[in-house]
């Protein structure tokens, strides 16, 4: 495995009963730096895989490194430099913001003072702080998300693993979110992140993969599958051909 | 060790009362938590009460050095139940399980924590039991302080044994289950087995039924219990530990527990992810075919809607069916082999004969169907989907009404069944078997109507875990206890009455007492349901 690999997703399956097969043969390689967008139908894969990758869903065919380490064998290496936003996080709802963002640093063992900087840097960025001591059941759904959000990015991981996240976003979060993920990029973070919203996965993913049926039936980098057509176009053309 | 504390520490936290008290700016949560709070007492008072009183009536009779092995006995009983009933939605299938899997955490941290969650959350149950018996022994034997504290030391693990058996036995349902398409339905019928083993245990239904010859019952309910200490082990240590101070007891006890805990948890830590990602994900299905689709109104469109949710659901079919089950297996049981061969068994030398309790057939079928109402949990369980009604042209009285029909679909059917192998099985006249049958419908609408109004009134939509309104609801508490002392006494008032006046003529006067009953709490939610419009 090459040194800036900080994902690679290699011959990845996942059979449910019946032997359906919600992927299949699932390959794909996240370098450092990259923002890759993970594309296709409701029901197509994406969130299996995605969980497959943090950590969450047990899978018996091919494997997944991060930074190097596999998944199935040394899932606490991989856990330490990930972090995950799921697309409806289920947080400890009677906690209050703040109880659950220590409960996560803690976890991740940081000390008190680079937590209060990170909480605070990242809370006011997303305009939330003052809501930080209410309990997470009282939050809306986007500020659930931002939560989620800032508990993700507390402990600079090297892979940022996210399955929808501007789903329930106001616009002013998305663009602080999206501009988030450019930053982390530029410091050599890797990103991959599930969306429907093809106009953002365009603007912001420099590769992204499409997924039909559990398959990938395309990928590469953005210039090479849309040469010079919108991803929207492309997506189309590739989900009806194949 | 450091994370087991600090997830440990957080799930705690995260499920307290307090935590939510202290940082709620809500009036109405803040209401419910004192009720909570209140109903809490009232219960412990309960427990304190019947095991200080159970304990004087051992002592008594001079039954000393059955008291720690009743304790035991207690204990593992519930801590066995609790743990079983619980184990799906606690230590498996939980909501936050992405987010906590995602985190650097070992599957083994995630396991044990949930499980001694568990054993934290139910530790003060225990403990009241314990302590009360404590108290109604040192009346009568004055234990040193150094045997005091034993006692108490060694409640403390007395739990974690059969709470790790109940937990391995979860665990294997769902490995079990997980192989087949059914899932669910194979781990409802798994849970079932185990349900309805506990619930046969002998003494548990003497204790149920005994209102006589106090000194023979207890003398018979040492043996029960000295029996079930000579088949579970750590009862026997237990009540050595305590009456000789058996060190090796003591280091048997602990070491066991101890030990059991370090393999149950090796061996759940090794499928863990394997059962929970089995658990939580269902393969889409074959493609579906449009076929003709039927028309319903509203009311039973909502009475299908609650099937489909307690189908769903292991956690809510186990126990809201439980009583259904039981009901229907006595009624079997009875036809096959005789109403007066099992009151023989059951009351086993008291001075009850079949004739007696025949009137009480009704309340007793009822104590087993009305044991739970799924309308004092449905209108909590709408929970983050109450949006869906709230928006729908569904006056609040049809979706009531709708809760109310699939209650009465759930429970009459069992409730006929089981009255009439019971009836058949007592050889009962057309005449009452008709007007039990009348009897036992008018309880079903009873039990459905008060524990709607149960449902509606201590409402609850905020759960995380359909656990806390199901099991530790307010209005499940709230319909579930006062009804089952209501019924254990009606029991014995009817068998009291019967020797008193005509069988016929009682069953009348009840089922006239039940109608305006039930009449009443109809009417009660139709008040709550056009005050909530």
């Amino acid at each position: 495995m090459n040194e800036t690999e900080m994902l690679k997703i290699s011959h990845y399956s996942k059979t449910y009963g019946e032997g359906k097969k919600a992927a299949d043969d699932v390959s794909l390689t996240v370098m450092s730096g990259d923002i890759y967008g993970f594309i296709g139908h409701n029901g197509a894969g994406k969130s299996t895989t995605i969980r497959a990758v943090v950590g969450v869903l047990d899978f018996t065919e091919g494997d997944i490194f991060i930074d190097g380490h596999s998944v199935k064998t040394e899932p606490m290496a991989c856990k330490r430099v990930t972090a995950y936003i799921p697309d409806n996080p289920d947080l400890y709802e009677n906690l209050t913001g703040i109880q659950y963002l220590n409960f996560i640093a803690d976890v991740f063992d940081i000390d008190e003072q680079t937590r209060q900087e990170r909480i605070k840097e990242y809370a006011d960025l997303f305009e939330i702080t003052q809501a930080l001591g209410d309990l997470i059941s009282s939050y809306s759904h986007g500020m659930k998300q931002k939560v989620a959000i800032i508990s993700a990015l507390i402990h600079n991981p090297k892979l940022l693993v996210l399955d929808e996240p501007f789903v329930g976003l106001d616009p002013k979060a998305t663009f602080t979110l999206k501009e988030l993920m450019r930053k982390m990029c530029s410091r050599g973070t890797a990103v991959f992140f599930s969306t429907h919203v093809l106009d953002v996965a365009e603007k912001l993913c420099n590769k992204v993969a499409i997924i039909k049926q559990g398959r990938i039936i395309d990928s590469g980098t953005m210039e090479e599958m849309t040469e010079g057509h919108s991803l929207e176009e492309v997506f189309l053309e590739v989900e009806n051909e194949k | 060790m450091k994370s087991n504390l600090l997830l440990l520490r957080t799930l705690l936290l995260s499920t307290s009362s307090r935590n939510i008290y202290k940082h709620t700016t809500d009036k109405k949560v803040k209401k419910r938590i004192r009720l909570g709070y209140f109903g809490m007492f009232c219960l412990y008072a309960m427990i304190i009460g019947y095991s200080i009183s159970m304990c004087v009536g051992y002592g008594a009779y001079g039954l000393l050095d059955a008291i720690p092995v009743m304790c035991a006995t207690v204990i593992s009983f519930l801590a066995f139940l609790f743990t079983f009933l619980r184990t799906n939605g606690y230590l498996f299938n939980f909501r936050e399980y992405d987010m906590l899997m995602s985190l650097p955490f070992e599957v083994r941290t995630v396991a044990g924590c949930k499980f001694m969650y568990m054993y934290v959350k139910n530790l003060p149950w225990y403990l009241s039991v314990s302590i009360s018996m404590l108290a109604g022994y040192a009346i009568f034997v004055h234990p040193s302080v150094f045997t005091a504290l034993l006692w108490i030391l060694l409640s403390f693990l007395l739990p974690i044994i059969p709470m790790l058996g109940a937990a391995l036995l979860g665990f294997l349902i769902a490995r079990i289950s997980t192989g087949f398409q059914k899932t669910n339905l194979i781990q409802v019928i798994l849970s079932f087995v185990i349900i309805i083993l506990s619930f046969s245990l002998r003494y548990i239904i003497e204790a149920l039924f005994r209102d006589d010859k106090v000194e023979q019952t207890l003398q018979s309910m040492s043996e029960a219990t000295e029996k079930a200490g000579r088949i579970y082990l750590p009862i026997r240590w237990f009540q050595n530990a305590i009456v000789h101070t058996g060190i090796s007891d003591i280091c048997l006890l602990t070491g066991l527990s101890l030990m059991l805990f370090v393999v149950v948890f090796f061996i759940v830590g090794r499928s863990y992810r394997n059962i929970n990602s089995s658990l939580k994900n269902h393969a889409a299905s074959k493609a579906y075919k449009m076929s003709g689709q039927k028309k319903h109104s509203q009311v039973q469109a909502i009475a299908f809607k609650e099937f489909k949710r307690m189908t769903g659901s292991t956690v809510y079919i186990t126990n809201i069916t439980v009583g259904e089950l039981l009901a229907t297996l006595l009624g079997i049981v009875v036809l096959i082999v005789g109403f007066d061969k099992i009151v023989a068994t059951i009351t086993n030398g008291a001075p009850l004969d079949a004739a007696m309790l025949r009137p009480a057939i009704p309340f007793i079928v009822y104590f087993c169907i009305g044991m739970m109402s799924s309308c004092a949990c449905s209108p909590s369980l709408e929970g983050k989907n109450y949006w869906i009604v709230q928006s729908l042209p569904i006056r609040k009285k049809t979706l009531y009404q709708g809760k109310m029909l699939f209650n009465m679909y759930l429970t009459v059917p069992f409730m006929a069944i089981s009255t009439i192998c019971i009836c058949i099985g007592a050889k009962a006249s057309a005449l009452e078997l008709l007007l039990d049958l009348i009897l036992g419908l008018l309880l079903c609408a009873f039990s459905t109507a008060w524990g709607c109004v149960c449902g509606i009134r201590h409402m609850r939509l905020d759960w995380t875990n359909e656990v806390e309104v199901i099991k530790q609801g307010a209005a499940t508490a709230i319909y579930m206890l006062p009804n089952m002392f209501v019924v254990m006494g009606l029991v014995v008032l009817m068998v009291f009455l019967g020797t008193k006046m005509n069988h016929t003529l009682l069953t009348l006067i009840f089922i006239v007492i039940t109608f305006v009953l039930a009449a009443l709490s109809y009417l009660r939610v139709m008040a709550l349901a056009k005050k909530e419009e």
